[in-house]
């Protein structure tokens, strides 16, 4: 008799979790909605802090279109002034000036010596790329744990806290495999950006290298309806 | 004394078919540890002269820091590779040449493939004077003069599909981790020194230095010294000259492939050696405890005329001695003729199961000390292992052993 009232209990826990929670795919749909929402154009602005102390600070002009089409144009520093980073797809490119040539770059790989990937720039679409878990509730957030799809996304396994007010990241936790805690960030400073509630700013922490952080923030972030075709093909780079 | 070693010399004489039986023991025996120790320490010293000569040189200055943190950012812990800075290092005592290298990682592309790989940028004048075997670990019709020269493991090149004459853009995070390429091109294939460098590349130090935006900068500094053997000592000068600022090593801290290889040498030659000197000696033992019992009626003769037990035992380790010194004196002699003619002539030795891997040049050396220390082993030995024999010699009984029983 006890066991059948056990029994009765646990097949009706998960009806009740469900009535509370959203569905993950609806949480994932939502982050990509705030992060990454279909078109827009904006300045992003880069700052590596390394672990002697030094920061640099990158300065972009990016454009995304659709889910899978990014293109970055870099003004500041002057070493870097000139390069662009072109995204299709699963393939992406870094354009040099002096060569004159694109390049490809590897998801995975350091953006521009930062603790961000490339992907984690270039490739803002978790939907695509991540099967999301719901792992908790807490009080603030909704904690969800996705894993990687492709080995072309930018991590193999993520936590991540989204506000269960308005859905907006809170932080999140990059894993690799193995289980390897790589990355912490922070999602911070809010802002409505034309009708866009998002953060204007993410803090990336190396964990592997304590000392290195990196930020994120976007200076200007415009919705837009469409954008040209024509500048996210490879023959468009450097003019 | 005397009188028992020209008795014990006698009677090694007197039975010329079981000496000279124990003596080819001995001589085998010997003969074949001399030559294991000679190819091993010439091995041992064809070990580290190769990666001295061709890939490290003696001794190497870092940044303070530089070679704990090999494996995150070394760039930022640089040194000046400039010709003032480069005179100050080769004026120190013991110094022969000096050589700036810049090493790193980044991503040769070639067409639409990326591949990431480890580069060292090289001065070729200057790293010939410090390292002049370098170009053993060339393949043969490669070049590394141009300033765009790029030299390929062959495990990168074929991943890649490059081939010599072809370009290939290497890209890069410079110092402060922007981005930046150059062009290249493919003038040769590289050749590991030893398992497990996998992909890596050299290019012109020029050139590295303008990808990674650090003109007049190194990672590394490769010094090349008068006399290998005292590295240490040149070390310590320029750790005085240098200061805190800096670090320097000797060949042993920065190739541990090469130290482990000779350590390994050294455990398996003492292992074979000994094996070989234990039979060599049991055989002794054996031939010994016969002579003991043959003898009986010798040894009864000998205790009814007044010997003393401890002169019979004494006897017996006399002999056991002498042979032992003939023998190992013998053993010495055919070892040191197969080690001195193998050492003028040389041999071409590649390692065990490596593949594409340069072979190592060997002089087969054994020096005097080791040969007499061995010698005095197969000596001692022959001694020990009679001491059973012995002990029951000096143990017969004297009525018995006259009656032959």
């Amino acid at each position: 008799m006890k066991s059948l009232a056990l029994l009765l209990c646990l097949s009706l826990l998960p009806l009740a979790a469900s009535a509370a929670s959203p569905s993950p795919e609806e949480l994932l749909r939502q982050y990509d909605a705030v992060m990454g929402p279909a078109s827009f154009e904006a300045v992003m602005v880069m700052t590596a802090h390394r672990e002697d102390g030094s920061t640099r600070t990158y300065r972009m002009k990016v454009m995304k279109s659709g889910t899978d089409r990014f293109r970055a144009w870099f003004q500041e520093p002057a070493a870097s002034r000139g390069q662009e980073m072109l995204r299709v797809g699963d393939n992406s490119w870094v354009y040099m000036p002096n060569l004159k040539r694109a390049l490809r770059i590897a998801n995975r790989d350091s953006f521009q010596g930062g603790d961000f990937n490339n992907a984690d720039v270039l490739r803002t679409n978790y939907t695509r790329d991540y099967e999301a878990k719901l792992l908790a509730e807490e009080e603030q957030a909704w904690v969800l744990e996705l894993h990687a799809k492709t080995e072309d996304a930018a991590y193999d396994r993520i936590k991540l806290w989204l506000s269960k007010a308005d859905g907006v990241p809170l932080k999140g936790e990059y894993y690799t495999v193995s289980g390897k805690l790589l990355r912490t960030a922070e999602f911070t400073e809010v802002r409505d950006f034309g009708g866009l509630r998002r953060p204007a700013r993410v803090l990336m922490r190396n964990m592997i290298v304590t000392q290195r952080f990196s930020e994120l923030t976007f200076d200007r972030f415009e919705l837009r309806d469409a954008l040209p075709n024509g500048r996210f093909v490879l023959d468009d780079l450097g003019r | 004394m005397w009188t028992l070693f020209t008795v014990a010399c006698r009677n090694v004489l007197r039975n010329r078919r079981r000496t000279a039986l124990t003596l080819a023991a001995l001589v085998v025996g010997v003969g074949i540890t001399v030559i294991v120790h000679g190819f091993v320490n010439g091995m041992k010293r064809g070990i580290v002269v190769q990666f001295v000569t061709a890939a490290t040189g003696a001794v190497q200055v870092h940044h303070a820091g530089y070679v704990k943190n090999v494996l995150s950012t070394p760039l930022s812990l640089d040194v000046p590779a400039d010709d003032a800075f480069l005179s100050r290092v080769s004026h120190v005592e013991g110094v022969t040449a000096v050589a700036p290298r810049l090493q790193f990682s980044g991503t040769m592309s070639v067409g639409d493939e990326s591949l990431f790989f480890t580069a060292l940028g090289l001065d070729p004048e200057r790293e010939q004077a410090v390292c002049p075997r370098r170009a053993l670990t060339r393949l043969p019709g490669s070049t590394f003069k141009e300033d765009a020269d790029l030299l390929l493991a062959e495990s990168l090149s074929s991943a890649v599909g490059l081939h010599p004459g072809t370009e290939a853009v290497l890209l890069a995070a410079d110092r402060d981790g922007a981005l930046n390429a150059e062009a290249a091109k493919m003038s040769g294939t590289l050749l590991a020194l030893g398992p497990g460098e996998a992909r890596f590349g050299q290019v012109s130090l020029a050139m590295a230095q303008r990808l990674l935006r650090m003109e007049g900068r190194a990672t590394e500094l490769a010094v090349s010294v008068k006399d290998l053997d005292r590295a240490p000592e040149v070390a310590g000068r320029l750790r005085a000259e240098l200061g805190p600022e800096y670090e320097v090593h000797t060949w042993d801290e920065v190739a541990p492939v090469a130290k482990d290889a000779m350590e390994r040498m050294g455990n398996l030659s003492s292992t074979v050696t000994t094996v070989f000197l234990v039979l060599m000696l049991l055989g002794v033992a054996n031939t010994s405890l016969m002579t003991v019992l043959e003898r009986t009626r010798e040894i009864g003769t000998m205790m009814a005329v007044g010997v003393r037990r401890s002169w019979i035992a004494a006897l017996f380790l006399a002999e056991a001695a002498v042979m032992g010194l003939l023998g190992a004196a013998g053993g010495a002699l055919v070892g040191m003729a197969v080690v001195a003619h193998l050492g003028r002539k040389g041999l071409s030795f590649v390692p065990m199961g490596a593949k594409g891997v340069i072979p190592i040049e060997v002089h087969p050396a054994m020096p005097p000390g080791e040969l007499a220390l061995l010698v005095a082993v197969a000596v001692v030995g022959a001694a020990l292992f009679s001491l059973y024999p012995a002990w029951r010699a000096s143990r017969l009984r004297p009525v018995q052993a006259l009656a032959g029983n």
